[in-house]
């Protein structure tokens, strides 16, 4: 029997130490060094014009800024507005059946382009294509298609039924759905590309080993594939959701918030307060709310995301 | 419980031909081992037999009935996946419980068998996580979970056990030996393990290349060899082949060896006609290592016995035997000696040939002569 020697001693000799090299340290830091502009930028177009914002809404600024605090009153105006309220009720109709049409017909493309279909790739261009053009433009487009004197009516109307009428536009209990539409056309090809990708990311031995537990193609879909899609809703939902509330340009361009005030979102409340009306202190009020909604989806969302590495989706 | 016919099935993915004319007559309650290289079709043969894949061409038979066409639902299988396919969404308790739901049991038969099966493959504890929670081994027994809850006509499992611990594995084996001694249920297996394939099956399918070299009972398939290849795959360590030459030693063929720079000559058993009549040619001996041992005095007499003394190359102890390396005809060649009497690398040592069980091959195609 020998004696094995003791396994640690407390204090080791080592020959060398190993530093690390200027070289190594400096190409530790150049990712820091690249985007601290971009960060300096960030905090300052952003994060600084966001404060001046807040800041700007408890002051008497009408047409230029003015530093002069009047507490919660540009609030209080801003709630006791009605062109407010209805731009608010608005954003609430708009907003919902934008996200859930959005949601069902993106949904529906994906899981028929997932067929295993012939022309699937130029399918799913086809279907993307609106996300390529900017909401002014599909804002013009539909305020063509809708026009009852040169669009969709007049179409039906030499079509030969007389009596047809799609007057969305210029009606204004009505005109706020015209917004939902042209929105919902410029944004479900996208929402159909995330559901695609959450398709295909589903393993096909989950799908076959569902046959053979008996379940039908339907069943498969509405008990293992569409529930594990959660992920992919809730980042669409997130997406919908704030691209409604900061909907600006295409309700301007289709409707321009009329007739009257009757389509008016937020966004657009908030142009006109601050820059045509002169109340910028109203105008920024509205825009800390927005903020606040904005903030509203996002904190939860991000909450999420950042510890979704810890435990299941 | 059902028979299994598997009628001359082809299957082509595109251009690249996977099966290329499986037959199996599987009978009633017969445990089926598929064995075979990776990428030889095992998995696309299961699949066929599942229905989800549609065969080129041939019948798949099941129950007497020709289901070639019929959906994956209505050929009443239960399938384990390689790749376990659990719903990611659903707990284990419901992945268990889903194809039972689907078949509208009642709810008390559910609880009852998703409990059952739980204790059976000890994941009781596991029953509210989800498959992101759970290690490899704990999805595997759960996706066998999710099979044996079912009673079908056919088991189909692909590698059901191949990510346990070698404890688990050993228990699962006798766990599915025992199910299947009980159920009788027809099952169809494939595995890379050895072990299971000799201690599980029936009869085992040797799979190459999408045919099937060899189906017989585990015996056959060891002791009887169709061709080098099966030969070669079956049994761990694998069958020594030496090229050598039979010859004509005193009125009577046998193999000329050379060990070491000793030439001598090796008995052919009497069964192996063929090679007595290729004397002059060369052929390929296969041996398998524990054929080759240290000298056991009581065998000595035996007439296909023949003794040698050579130097041993490599010693690898396995703990029960010594894997001792030997070159005879300048071939490297395994053998297995008990451990006490295994000498070290360097030394020479007498090894005892037992012919008895050699088998022969052609040396140009493979076949057994
Ligand atoms: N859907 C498919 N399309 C094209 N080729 C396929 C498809 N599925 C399988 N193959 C090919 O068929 C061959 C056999 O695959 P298979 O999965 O049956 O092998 P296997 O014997 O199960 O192998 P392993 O032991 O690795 O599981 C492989 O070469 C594979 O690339
Ligand atoms: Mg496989």
């Amino acid at each position: 029997m020998t004696q094995s020697p003791p396994l640690s001693e407390p204090t080791r000799a080592v020959r060398k130490v190993h530093k690390p090299s200027l070289g190594d340290r400096l190409a530790e830091q150049i990712p820091r060094l690249v985007v601290s502009p971009t960060m300096l930028i960030a905090v300052v177009f952003i994060y600084g014009f966001m404060i001046w914002t807040v800041v700007l809404s408890f002051s008497t600024s009408r047409i230029l800024p003015r530093y002069e605090f009047i507490g919660w009153q540009n609030y209080q105006r801003l709630f006791g507005n009605e062109r407010w309220m209805v731009a608010l009720t608005n954003l609430g109709i708009y907003g919902v059946l934008f996200v859930v049409i959005c949601l069902a017909i993106g949904l529906l493309l994906a899981i028929l382009l997932d067929q295993k279909i012939r022309a699937e790739g130029f399918l799913r261009t086809v279907y993307l294509y609106p996300m390529a053009l900017s909401f002014i433009v599909t804002g013009t487009v539909w305020k063509w298609l809708l026009n009852p004197s040169v669009g969709i009516q007049r179409f039906g109307r030499e079509l030969g039924f007389e009596n047809f009428r799609f007057d969305w536009l210029v009606s204004s209990d009505m005109s706020i759905y015209t917004v939902v539409i042209a929105a919902v056309w410029q944004s479900s090809g996208f929402v159909m590309a995330l559901f695609l990708a959450g398709l295909r990311g589903v393993d096909d031995s989950i799908i076959k080993a569902a046959q053979i537990d008996g379940a039908s193609r339907i069943t498969v879909y509405t008990r293992i594939i569409i529930p594990s899609l959660r992920p992919v809703f809730f980042s669409a939902i997130i997406m919908l959701a704030h691209i409604a509330i900061k909907s600006f340009d295409l309700a301007l361009a289709l409707t321009g918030g009329g007739p009257g005030y009757s389509s008016d979102l937020p966004a657009i409340f908030m142009y006109q307060f601050s820059f045509t009306r002169g109340q910028m202190g109203v105008g920024a009020a509205s825009a800390v709310i927005m903020l606040m909604g904005v903030m509203a989806i996002l904190i939860p969302y991000l909450y999420s995301e950042l510890r979704v590495k810890k435990d299941d989706r | 419980m059902a028979n299994l016919y598997i009628d001359n099935v082809h299957k082509s993915f595109g251009e690249t031909h996977i099966l290329k004319g499986i037959d199996m007559d599987i009978a009633d309650g017969e445990f089926i081992i598929l064995v075979g290289p990776s990428g030889c079709g095992k998995s696309t043969l299961m699949n066929c037999i599942a229905g989800l894949e549609q065969v080129t061409t041939g019948r798949v038979i099941i129950d007497d009935e020709d289901v070639t066409q019929s959906m994956p639902k209505d050929r009443d299988i239960a399938m384990v996946f390689q790749s376990y396919a659990l719903y990611p969404n659903m707990n284990v308790w419901k992945n268990i419980a889903f194809g039972l739901e689907i078949r509208k049991l009642p709810k008390e038969e559910i609880e009852e068998t998703v409990g059952r099966v739980a204790d059976l493959l000890q994941i009781r504890d596991l029953l509210k996580r989800k498959p992101s929670q759970l290690s490899g081994g704990q999805r595997q027994r759960v996706a066998m979970g999710r099979a044996l809850a079912r009673d079908p006509k056919i088991f189909l499992f692909d590698e059901p056990l191949s990510n346990l611990d070698a404890k688990l594995r050993v228990e699962m084996r006798t766990e599915i030996k025992k199910l299947h001694q009980r159920l009788g249920t027809t099952i169809v297996y494939v595995t890379h393990d050895q072990i299971e394939a000799m201690t599980l099956a029936n009869r085992i399918a040797v799979m190459k290349e999408g045919h099937i070299q060899q189906f017989g009972t585990p015996q056959e398939v060891y002791d009887n060899p169709a061709n080098q290849f099966v030969a070669g795959f079956m049994g761990s360590p694998s069958m020594n082949f030496i090229r050598c030459q039979v010859v004509d030693h005193q009125g009577d063929a046998t193999i000329a060896m050379s060990v070491d720079g000793k030439d001598f000559h090796l008995p052919i058993p009497q069964q192996e006609k063929g090679v007595r009549e290729r004397v002059g040619q060369e052929v390929v001996l296969g041996i398998r290592p524990e054929q080759i041992t240290d000298v056991v005095p009581q065998q000595e007499q035996a007439s296909t016995l023949a003794n040698v003394d050579a130097e041993i190359i490599v010693t690898e102890p396995t703990g029960a035997d010594t894997l001792t390396l030997i070159r005879m005809n300048d071939q490297e060649v395994n053998c297995r000696v008990h451990p006490a009497r295994a000498g070290a690398p360097g030394d020479t040592m007498t090894f005892m040939i037992n012919m008895d069980k050699a088998v022969f091959f052609d040396l140009a195609s493979g076949d057994r002569i």
